[in-house]
């Protein structure tokens, strides 16, 4: 049985550990802190139905809408299952509703339009602005609850996953990966700290998120990765049921995602080389709630409980004329094909929701890497709940 | 202003304290347990940085960690207070290290401690497990939202939430009878038999073998804690018809009994659940075998 090392504790990492289990491999997660505290939980929650990138982005509006189908039945005690609407403010939306309903059918999601007072009969916090509204699958996840039980399943199917246990070093030696230098950040009982150790693996899959390019530069190979970071602001209260999103091309501000009985204000974006220093600059926190106001007004008087940014994992793409613009689909790469380092990949790029599916590209890789004939199961083989991870 | 935010009730509170925001950067000092497991080693470092009015005790945690002392362990995942991972005491009380404005806290030092009841792993994280061990993993944590709404889109039958229980342990760090601080005298026995002094008494009248089962209570007061107790009824409400099996656990030897009313969990609660109430809820209830 061939062993699988994952570098990277994130959504990613848990689905792969999750479907490789399962495809008979061995498998161990390394993580620097906590698991998940990097994008996967600071994600705002949408279960994307795909409508936000139909337009600019039809690859990933697809992968979206279908692991939407795939998620709602594998954790639906992570979600609120409200569906979402895009919101025409202005001519400029109206100008936009056409095509964003033809790319919506191109990409195979379900839309309904409504009037403006069927709207605001669903959702009464809606601005009486409103000139149009259209209904997509969105819904609202818990992106701790709906990662952990990946976790939870693929532990309790055997693998090993290590926080706080930051990887080093990749052992490269006759152009083949052959382990992982490894140290533990916590204390150990005789009050020594940083404990170095090697860990041998068959094959390391680099899955690391925004840090997928420092961990690459371990091994000597480059990943095109761009960290995307972007500010969002939760506000008290559930302004609205339904996911709101403004009808209009990607940009700042757009989407209203309530949770609980918060509501979350999203997103800006910049690009960085440093996914560890993430500002969370005030204008930008003013402005998602000014632009959110927009489409439901209770936004601009809530208190703010909290505002944070995360580094979204873009691939490097020179060729977009705005950040929003950069695809957010993903790609694994081979790195013995293209870097003459076999038995290492890297999956980059993807969004929080895609987990399962960059998982399962990533496996078949691996399957075909490693000459065994394993197909995926992870679209139909059932999720432990998330609190079974503190019994696995 | 939507019908949601007149009437969400009871808005969990973000900021503890009501001054105002400070407007300019502070330098003050951050006092941070460490530790090894089971907190072996514990002293305290200090680290004395600038910190900005928008600065939570989590970015100030985050700052330490990258730029002066990357071995600092704590846990976080989601700093917006949805996961419940990052709750620990701050100048002594349990919050949510997301959503605790630093400077707000008025302080020119900020103690962090771990939560107490739960074992110290390292540093400020602790083992969760005890918690969890008495929340059956496959109890709910989907609930309808209170607001009648005017309509439901389509495919949709009822607008439904998450949880307000985040698991974050807060609760069980400030339960005086869990964090072994509690010093009232033992209650007298009950009518019906319920001794809360003594629960191995009452193991004779039929546990289910889950309950008997069930790891040890934090820190071994025996009491299961608050959390589980809010979740267990909550699990009562979705699932009526498990009443029976449910207040079993409610109010079997790890349960109820063992709460003294202090309300500490739910003064500690950052999350808006009344734990304490949920507790009530439980004894006054009939069932479970034992009335």
């Amino acid at each position: 049985m061939e062993h699988i090392a994952i570098i990277g504790g994130g959504g990613t990492a848990a689905a792969l550990a999750h479907d490789l289990i399962l495809r008979g491999f061995s498998v161990a997660i390394y993580e620097r802190g906590e698991f998940f505290s990097g994008a996967t939980g600071r994600h705002h929650g949408l279960l994307h139905s795909g409508a936000r990138y139909a337009v600019h982005d039809p690859e990933a509006a697809r992968e979206c809408i279908e692991e939407n189908m795939i998620l709602r039945r594998l954790a639906p005690q992570a979600m609120e299952q409200n569906e979402g609407l895009f919101v025409a403010l202005d001519d400029e939306d109206m100008a936009y509703r056409q095509r964003l309903k033809d790319a919506c059918a191109a990409a195979s999601i379900p839309t309904r339009d409504y009037t403006p007072e069927q709207a605001r009969r669903l959702e009464p916090g809606l601005t009486d602005g409103v000139l149009a509204a259209m209904q997509v699958p969105d819904a609202t996840f818990d992106a701790w609850r709906l990662a952990l039980p990946f976790l939870a399943t693929a532990r309790a199917g055997g693998a090993t996953a290590h926080n706080f246990t930051e990887v080093v070093g990749i052992d490269v030696r006759d152009g083949a990966v052959r382990g992982l230098r490894l140290r533990g950040l916590t204390e150990d009982a005789d009050g020594s700290r940083g404990r170095e150790w090697s860990a041998p693996a068959d094959l390391v899959v680099n899955a690391a998120g925004a840090w997928a390019g420092k961990v690459a530069a371990l091994a000597g190979v480059h990943v095109p990765i761009q960290p995307g970071p972007g500010v969002l602001v939760a506000i008290e209260g559930r302004v609205t049921n339904m996911v709101v999103n403004r009808m209009r091309k990607a940009s700042e501000g757009d989407i209203i995602v309530p949770q609980r009985r918060l509501s979350v204000l999203g997103t800006s974006m910049w690009l960085t080389d440093d996914p560890d220093h993430l500002d969370i600059p005030p204008d930008h926190v003013e402005r998602m709630v000014r632009l959110c106001s927009e489409m439901v007004p209770a936004c601009a008087g809530a208190p703010i409980r909290s505002a944070w940014s995360a580094a979204r994992p873009l691939i490097g793409n020179a060729g977009a004329a705005r950040p929003q613009e950069i695809s957010r689909t993903f790609d694994c790469y081979d790195h013995g094909a293209r870097d003459n380092v076999s038995g290492l990949l890297s999956i980059i790029g993807g969004k929080g929701m895609t987990l399962r599916a960059m998982a399962e590209k990533t496996a078949d890789i691996i399957c075909r890497l490693t000459g065994r004939d394993a197909p995926c199961r992870t679209r139909e083989t059932p999720l432990l709940p998330a609190r079974a991870f503190y019994r696995s | 202003m939507s019908d949601a935010a007149k009437t969400a009730p009871e808005t969990p509170a973000a900021t503890p304290e009501s001054a105002p925001a400070p407007r300019q950067p502070r330098t003050l000092t951050v006092r941070v347990q460490r530790s090894g497991p089971g907190g072996s080693n514990a002293r305290f470092d200090d680290f004395r940085l600038p910190v900005r009015p928008e600065d939570s005790v989590l970015d100030v945690l985050d700052r330490i960690r990258v730029e002066t002392d990357p071995t600092l362990v704590y846990r976080h995942s989601c700093h917006h207070s949805s996961c419940g991972t990052c709750a620990m005491r701050i100048n002594g009380r349990e919050r949510l290290a997301c959503i605790t404005p630093m400077l707000a806290l008025g302080a020119d030092v900020v103690t962090l401690e771990p939560l107490r009841s739960l074992p110290v792993l390292g540093d400020l994280m602790v083992d969760m497990r005890p918690m969890f061990a008495h929340i059956d993993p496959d109890w709910g944590y989907v609930r309808p939202v209170e607001r009648a709404s005017t309509g439901v889109p389509h495919g949709v039958a009822r607008y439904t939430r998450l949880e307000n229980c985040i698991e974050c342990g807060a609760c069980m760090s400030a339960c005086p009878v869990s964090n072994g601080t509690d010093d009232t005298p033992p209650p007298e026995p009950r009518r019906g038999g319920q001794d809360g002094a003594h629960p191995a008494a009452s193991q004779a009248a039929g546990q289910p073998a889950r309950d008997q089962e069930a790891p040890a209570a934090p820190q071994g007061s025996g009491f299961m804690g608050p959390a589980p107790l809010a979740a267990l009824n909550r699990e009562l409400a979705r699932q009526p018809e498990r009443r029976e099996e449910l207040l079993h656990i409610g109010k079997g030897p790890h349960g109820e009994r063992h709460c003294r009313r202090h309300l500490a969990c739910s003064r500690a609660c950052p999350s808006g659940v009344y734990p304490a109430k949920d507790i009530m809820d439980i004894r006054m209830m009939h069932g479970g075998g034992k009335d």
